[in-house]
């Protein structure tokens, strides 16, 4: 009965006109940036979080989280009509997509994987559903030292899900944590790192980091590359036939399980989705041979995958204020902003907020379908405006948007320098989002931390001593540990390869 | 000597220096004791962290054969950086257009073509845009060009 009523508390605000608004306007631009090569949802979001200052809290959370959602659903659309996939979440969309346009079904794979998405979105939003309430009632129980492991395992395991070198992934994410503790120290008032910048003395803000490392950095590198587009193939009927439909099927209930499992996952989403579905549809079909030359559910199962994780991703985020990748850490940040702490709390303290936010996803799932099915043709000439207009308009919003933080340039130099930093850490192959998870935790973390320490007299045990706490340090080691493996560390690099 | 300019060699120097910087500025910082940590306690502990991964990462890189660093192109990094610095001084001194005008300028200066009306065709484009959008539309207290609008 619960359940009933915070659905129906929650579809009153999501039916709204305002919301729904906001929705839609996330949806499109989140399907456009979808579309467009070289700007994906992190970059995207980290853009406009300044702009959700200006909104209430409700209607900001639903147009950032539409954004990330169509940005799934755009990404697919270029996947498949001209290989070229929009996010890297639709990489694996390319291999079968392509060739089945090619073959003149390009319609047919378009509709597949737009209506697999959505049974994908909606079994998601029902998995959040379920899940909020025992999670965050769980969550409530937990004590200061059991947070402070509970964020070292979502950390620990984001690391371990990331591309690339893991030592390296760890250090990001202890800078991270450095940068956190830029201002005030809320303990005793004392100024750290501030460099007698009052701006600083409230801490960095998380919107210039944001802009810079993602935005700034994702356009020069960019700019230096060379892009090349190739012409669009037409989109003929829509209609898959029953043999399509007949394979298609099982392949999309397949995928939005894995999908499902592997977004609640920290440092899991929609990427690690999309490639875990691919794998296990080409490994049990009864016809291998077909994968890569235009099999249907090599098109279904990624794709209902990659939807179903980008929704049950905000699971950890929602409940116990966790964020599990850098869009979610933003999304964290897109809270603060509003001056909402994410935890346990915002289900009781804030049930419109929460309920509103998970009808709004179902809600704009259901948008998608019927915009974008339609819209197919408007979106592809899109992808014909040349990056050297987009690049100047990106990085033109984002100044605009950093300056109305706190109307001050400050906060666009900032802007100016994280761009720089994040050049350096793209051209030395550091991760920036186990930095931004780091950032995001970090003043959380070691409050957590001091108070444990305050409570047990300064006694380090008191991390082993409370079941919960080392339930879930012993998960962090033995994440630690299986990373060390060299068979676990060979398969996970060839994974890894597979996707760059 | 090319293994001195490994990405991981050169990410590891660069932890190094985040955690000596920490522990410079940070020098001052009251460390507490375990239970009552003070403002120093957080950070000193942070700061040797980096330390101590940066020096693994910096000494394996030294020890096995890794990436390279790909010579940087410097034109669109500086460019983009100048242009927001630019934007961001023009931008409460002289207002939005003069501001906007240098960012596309400099910027579109980064790419690898540049054509001059296409490059005044997105000015105007994007002068309509931001003040529909921020101006009128969001109601954003900012002056178009200062002293006029």
């Amino acid at each position: 009965m619960d359940l009933l009523h915070n659905l129906t508390l929650g579809l009153g605000v999501a039916l709204s006109f305002q919301n729904l608004l906001y929705a839609l306007v996330g949806c499109m631009v989140g399907t456009l940036i979808g579309v467009l090569p070289g700007i994906g949802p992190v970059a995207t979001i980290a853009m406009l979080l300044p702009i959700t200052f200006h909104l209430p809290p409700t209607a900001a959370l639903i147009m950032l989280a539409g954004i990330y959602y169509g940005a799934q659903y755009g990404g697919s659309t270029t996947s498949i009509l001209v290989n070229l996939p929009g996010e890297a979440s639709s990489v694996v969309t390319c291999l079968d997509g392509y060739q089945m346009a090619r073959r003149g079904r390009a319609g047919a794979a378009l509709s597949i994987s737009a209506v697999g998405s959505f049974f994908a979105g909606t079994v998601g939003t029902i998995i959040i559903v379920i899940f909020a309430e025992p999670l965050t009632r769980m969550a409530q129980k937990f004590g200061p030292a059991d947070y402070c492991s509970l964020m070292a395992l979502g950390l620990v395991a984001a690391v371990v899900l990331a591309s690339g070198s893991v030592l390296k992934a760890i250090a990001m994410v202890f800078l991270g944590l450095l940068f956190g503790l830029v201002g005030t120290d809320v303990n005793t008032g004392a100024q750290r790192f501030t460099f007698d910048i009052p701006e600083l003395s409230d801490g960095i803000d998380f919107a210039p980091i944001a802009m810079g490392l993602f935005g700034i950095a994702e356009i020069v590198v960019n700019l230096e590359k060379h892009m090349t587009r190739s012409g669009a193939i037409k989109v003929t009927s829509l209609w898959p036939t029953r043999e399509e439909i007949r394979r298609a099927w099982p392949a999309v209930l397949r995928g939005t399980t894995l999908g499902s499992i592997l977004g609640v996952l920290p440092g899991g989403g929609p990427t690690l989705g999309a490639f875990s579905a691919y794998t296990l549809e080409k490994k049990i079909s009864k016809r291998p041979g077909e994968f890569g030359k235009g099999a249907v559910e090599g098109v279904a199962a990624p794709e209902a995958a990659n939807n179903a994780a980008a929704q049950t991703s905000f699971i950890p985020m929602l409940t116990l204020g966790i964020p599990s990748n850098a869009v979610m850490a933003l999304m964290v940040g897109a809270m603060i902003i509003q001056g909402i702490q994410p935890g346990p709390e915002v289900m009781t303290k804030k049930p419109d907020l929460f309920w509103g936010m998970i009808a709004s996803m179902w809600i704009g799932n259901a948008m998608l379908v019927i915009i974008n099915l339609p819209m197919i043709g408007i979106w592809v000439k899109l992808l014909t405006v040349p990056y050297r207009f987009l690049a100047p308009a990106i990085l033109l919003f984002c100044c605009i948007g950093a300056y109305s933080l706190q109307n001050s340039t400050f906060h666009v130099m900032q802007v100016a320098i994280f761009g720089v930093v994040g050049y350096i850490f793209v051209r030395l192959g550091c991760e920036g989002a186990p930095f931004l998870l780091g950032l995001v935790l970090g003043p959380q973390m070691e409050e957590y931390f001091r108070r444990a320490m305050l409570l047990s007299r300064g006694d380090p045990m008191v991390f082993i001593q409370r079941p919960i706490s080392l339930g879930l340090l012993i998960a962090t080691a033995v994440l630690l540990v299986l990373m060390a493996l060299p068979s676990i560390k060979k398969a996970r690099e060839e994974a890894f390869q597979e996707e760059g | 000597m090319s293994r001195l300019l490994s990405k991981d060699f050169l990410s590891g120097v660069m932890f190094i220096a985040f955690g000596l910087v920490a522990l410079y500025f940070g020098r001052n910082l009251q460390m507490g004791t375990t239970v009552r940590m003070g403002p120093g306690y957080v950070p000193h502990m942070l700061a040797y962290i980096m330390l101590a991964l940066g020096g693994i990462i910096a000494v394996m890189a030294l020890l096995t054969p890794g990436e390279q660093v790909e010579t940087p192109k410097w034109k669109p990094i500086t460019m983009v950086t100048v242009g927001i610095v630019c934007f961001a001084l023009l931008f409460e001194t002289a207002g939005l257009i003069p501001a906007l005008v240098v960012l596309i300028l400099i910027a579109s200066l980064g790419g690898e073509e540049f054509k001059l009306t296409e490059v005044i065709m997105n000015m105007i484009v994007l002068s309509i845009l931001c003040i529909v959008v921020f101006k009128l539309g969001l109601q954003m207290n900012i002056s178009i060009i200062r002293g006029v609008w």
